[in-house]
């Protein structure tokens, strides 16, 4: 089924074929060979610096993050991640499946609110950030990870969870649910027994993002999280400090937690979908 | 062959007979996909300005066969002419034809002018040329109107009128259509048919047109093809398809036809008695070719109008079998019997006559032996 | 008819808290990091008088107009490299690759990194560039110059680089999704139309995916103006653009500067965006045609 990747159909086209296949490759690799160098380096040696050589192999770094001195304990910044994340998560998805049902009711001035949530998108992160901790100060609020920050990371991920709402029910046929109120259902029940099973590949992956765009969110974290840094700020604080391998293990480690919350939600996908499909594939 | 053909010697004299010229030869055509042999062994020979129609059910190669005329697809073996000319290697862009596409394929970011006149601009005719055919084509087909309309703003009769007018305007030499009409409402196509049939007449051009409904390719064609599993199984012109369906598939597939499937048991002198489930007949010998050898099966069939629910000495051929339905078109009625076999046997009354038969009643059908067609491509 | 009916009180109420957390959290900040630019005096309160002086303060500095500059210049680059770049892959991914199981595969390699944090793709890339890093170990073993070249880490180039991989595919993803849309049929039409293929990419091809060109550049545009991570990991302190003037500003507490540079920042995004969406109708996403 999967055999030599068949480029092309036409032999004259084939150069096109190789030279845009070989810049695929090439920035394939120019993408990934960072990422592998730091997890490499990771595990450089007790006397490896930053860059190549290495210095032999060791799990030096990950037993320093592990140690975690007062100045750069990672440990806490990591709960305070994961947390603001998984409520980023749950919030985004209540709030985008909600948006998306509102603007299938095609209410007056759903333009304008589809540009709005646009804005979460298209306002760069430092300004948001920034006009929201002016906001704060003028308000007398105090700033903190678990309120002030929470409040701006969700401005950032619902607009991601709005949009793939938005294009799922764009996909989504309408007549199920016709089917379902002609038997007699009210329109809550239908959406809640029949809509929400069968849109719920969208719902995960707009927790997705919650989830990923809250864990990896520097930029408006940055001004509101208050004396308590979230993961990315550790990071940051440490790299203003001093570049050791030891950033090399925070990284992988970070990258690791992050493909296996993608891993876990992209399966939680498919299971959704394979059991909702109605096409079940019998033996041919 | 013409000897004279090959003759080397300079300044020789063309030969005086006019050698009748094939707008597209297909010879031996094979295309695989992988393990699925989408077209197996297929040779047609197309003259100038004939009417072709492909036919058969879905997959049977009749669209990849027209994909190869047209060189969106590369055959794995056999050889394409357009005009007496090697084609098999040619690129689409090169090969002197044109096509209509299903869903007409027009281009939604230019307007009905523009993409008229691409054709010609792809040949690098001069701007004023261009206008100028575009004009004329236009007017000629009654869409001069929607110039500069894009296609997005236009119905489905029109969209079908702006993608001939695109292909045709490349005077090409062979006009490939994949299902052309099948988009249309069904009110239209009638009429659409009509048009095309007499644009193809006028213009001399070859018509390849694919399609699944035989109404379609028998009103259209000059030459019906039809073709089951990869395989041509009868060519020739729509009377000889109707009236002598050289097989089993071919007279199944096409309407008013009964199959019967038997073995020859006798060897008379103008015909054979086959024995099948549901009887013994008598079928005419071939007219040309030996006849199958006793005992060989064959398959033969006979058209539904030429069977009698009154039958005299001269209808040798009885069939008893219970009515299951009576349908009145009008013009005919057409009577489904259920044999002893459970295959299902038609019977068509022409003309204003009283209903004689109900559903439910068994009756005693006859038709002459001269009906029966014997499936030339069965037997052996 | 479906679950909400159509213009009622509930599809209202359903966006309700959506638009209010947006509107105050992203909304009304912004408006006031406006007003706040505005702010005269030397108390930092909202009974400021308004006045021009700070944008008068900014424009009269010469060192931040060549900044300004050298951002536009900076993201124009990016832009141009990461279309061409983006384009080519996104067709190589859609129109070359046969075998669906294969190109699965690809998409799934490009898209992965993104779920990652850009902040840690970034600073991945310094053990590349610096003086004793991948790339100048691999230019002198295979010989190409006999000392390390300086010019990577802590310079544009270096940070041009580093953003080339973290921002190409945004501008190949909607190109991709575009060049989906195209039905094969239209270059079949136009190839039995006398077009060569090239001639076929050119005016079928091409045009109709222009909406995803556009919207790539414009997410591309959006990313590199407002990266201030990237350019401060990789180009340390020799280097900033715009948006490290706002944190600069920021963290000397010249809370008026800064909002002043935001507010610059945000008058060329938003035309940026402007132009962008007369191009095309971003409504229609995921509709079925």
């Amino acid at each position: 089924m999967i055999g030599w990747p068949k480029i092309g159909w036409k032999g004259r086209l084939s150069l096109t074929s190789w030279i845009l296949g070989t810049i695929t490759l090439v920035f394939l690799a120019y993408q990934w060979l960072p990422i592998f160098t730091l997890g490499l380096l990771s595990f450089s040696g007790p006397t490896g610096g930053t860059t190549f050589p290495m210095n032999g192999t060791s799990l030096h770094w990950y037993e320093e993050l592990w140690r975690a001195t007062v100045m750069n304990d990672f440990k806490p910044p990591l709960v305070r991640s994961s947390l603001l994340a998984l409520a980023c998560s749950a919030t985004t998805v209540v709030l985008s499946v909600m948006a998306a049902q509102a603007m299938r009711g095609q209410f007056s001035g759903n333009g304008w609110f589809f540009y709005l949530m646009l804005l979460g998108i298209m306002a760069p992160g430092i300004l948001v950030g920034f006009g929201f901790a002016i906001m704060m100060r003028l308000m007398g609020v105090e700033l903190s990870w678990d309120t002030t920050t929470f409040l701006v990371q969700v401005s950032w991920t619902l607009p991601f969870g709005f949009l793939t709402m938005l294009a799922v029910f764009n996909r989504f046929d309408k007549k199920v649910e016709e089917a379902a109120l002609t038997l007699g259902a009210s329109r809550l029940t239908t959406f809640r027994r029949i809509t929400l099973p069968l849109v719920l590949p969208g719902v995960i992956g707009a927790g997705l993002f919650g989830f990923s765009l809250s864990y990896d969110e520097y930029a408006r974290s940055m001004f509101t999280t208050g004396p308590d840094a979230t993961l990315p700020l550790a990071v940051m604080a440490q790299l203003d400090r001093q570049l050791t391998p030891e950033i090399y293990a925070v990284g992988t480690t970070t990258t690791f937690f992050s493909l296996i919350a993608v891993l876990f939600f992209t399966l939680a996908f498919w299971a959704m979908r394979r059991s909702t499909s109605l096409k079940k594939s019998s033996s041919a | 062959m013409d000897a004279l053909a090959h003759d080397p010697v300079e300044g020789a004299a063309a030969p005086a007979i006019a050698r009748p010229q094939l707008d597209l030869e297909l010879i031996n055509i094979r295309k695989r996909y992988g393990d699925f042999t989408a077209v197996d062994g297929v040779s047609l020979k197309v003259s100038k300005g004939q009417f072709v129609c492909l036919l058969g059910p879905s997959g049977c190669g009749k669209t990849t066969t027209l994909r190869c005329i047209a060189g969106l697809e590369e055959p794995d073996d056999g050889d394409i002419l357009i005009g007496g000319k090697e084609a098999t290697k040619d690129p689409p862009w090169q090969r002197d034809i044109a096509m209509m596409f299903q869903d007409f394929a027009l281009f939604p970011h230019m307007t009905v002018a523009k993409q008229v006149g691409f054709g010609l601009e792809m040949l690098k005719k001069p701007k004023a040329e261009i206008a100028q055919r575009v004009q004329h084509i236009l007017k000629s087909f009654e869409i001069d109107v929607l110039a500069d309309r894009k296609p997005a703003s236009l119905s489905g009769g029109q969209r079908q009128r702006v993608a001939l007018a695109r292909a045709m305007i490349t005077e090409p030499r062979i006009l490939l259509l994949d299902e052309p009409i099948g988009a249309l409402d069904y009110s239209l196509r009638e009429t659409v048919m009509l048009e095309l049939k007499l644009l193809q007449q006028r213009t001399g051009i070859s018509f390849i047109w694919v399609t699944h409904d035989q109404n379609e390719a028998f009103s259209l064609g000059d030459l019906v093809v039809v073709m089951n599993h990869a395989r041509i199984e009868q060519q020739g012109p729509p009377e000889e398809i109707l009236q002598r369906p050289a097989t089993a598939f071919v007279a199944g597939f096409v309407q008013g036809n009964n199959v019967f499937l038997g073995r020859v048991t006798e060897l008379l002198a103008g015909a054979l008695r086959i024995e099948t489930p549901v009887g013994s007949f008598l079928v005419p010998r071939p007219l040309a070719g030996p006849a199958p050898m006793l005992g060989s099966e064959v398959s033969f069939s006979v058209r539904a109008e030429l069977i009698t629910d009154v039958p005299t000495e001269r209808h040798v051929n009885r069939l008893s079998a219970v009515c299951t339905a009576v349908e009145y078109f009008g013009a005919v009625r057409r009577h489904v019997f259920e044999r002893s076999d459970s295959e299902v046997l038609k019977y068509d009354q022409f003309g204003a006559h009283a209903a004689r038969i109900v559903p439910g009643q068994k009756t005693l059908l006859g038709w002459a032996a001269e009906a029966s067609v014997l499936h030339a491509g069965a037997g052996g | 008819m479906s679950t909400i009916r159509i213009r009622s009180p509930a599809s209202y109420w359903l966006a309700v808290p959506a638009a209010a957390w947006m509107l105050g959290v992203v909304v009304v900040p912004i408006v006031l990091l406006v007003w706040v630019s505005f702010w005269g005096g030397r108390a930092f309160s909202t009974a400021s008088p308004l006045t021009f002086d700070n944008y008068a303060r900014f424009f009269a500095n010469q060192t931040y107009l060549k900044l300004a500059l050298s951002t536009i210049v900076h993201t124009a680059t990016l832009m141009a490299v990461t279309g061409v770049l983006g384009y080519c892959i996104a067709y190589f991914l859609v129109m070359k690759v046969k075998s669906p199981g294969w190109r699965t595969v690809l998409f799934l390699a490009f898209i992965v990194p993104f779920w990652t944090s850009t902040l840690i793709r970034a600073i991945a890339w310094v053990p590349f560039l610096g003086v004793n890093g991948v790339i100048n170990q691999t230019l002198m073993f295979v010989g190409a110059t006999n000392s390390p070249v300086e010019a990577f880490l802590y310079s544009l180039t270096g940070i041009t680089m580093a953003q080339v991989s973290l921002y190409t595919m945004l501008a190949a993803g909607p190109v991709v999704y575009m060049l989906n849309a195209v039905a094969p049929q239209l270059r079949e039409a136009a190839m039995t139309l006398k077009a060569t293929p090239f001639t076929v990419f050119r005016r079928i091809t091409f045009p109709l995916t222009l909406p995803g060109v556009v919207i790539g550049q414009v997410l591309v545009f959006l990313n590199v103006m407002s990266d201030f991570a990237t350019v401060a990991t990789i180009g340390g302190n020799k280097h900033a653009l715009l948006s490290n003037l706002v944190l600069l500003f920021y963290e000397g507490s010249q809370i008026r500067a800064a909002s002043v540079v935001a507010v610059l920042l945000m008058i060329c995004m938003l035309v940026g965006v402007v132009v962008a969406l007369r191009v095309v109708d971003i409504r229609r996403l995921g509709a079925e045609r």
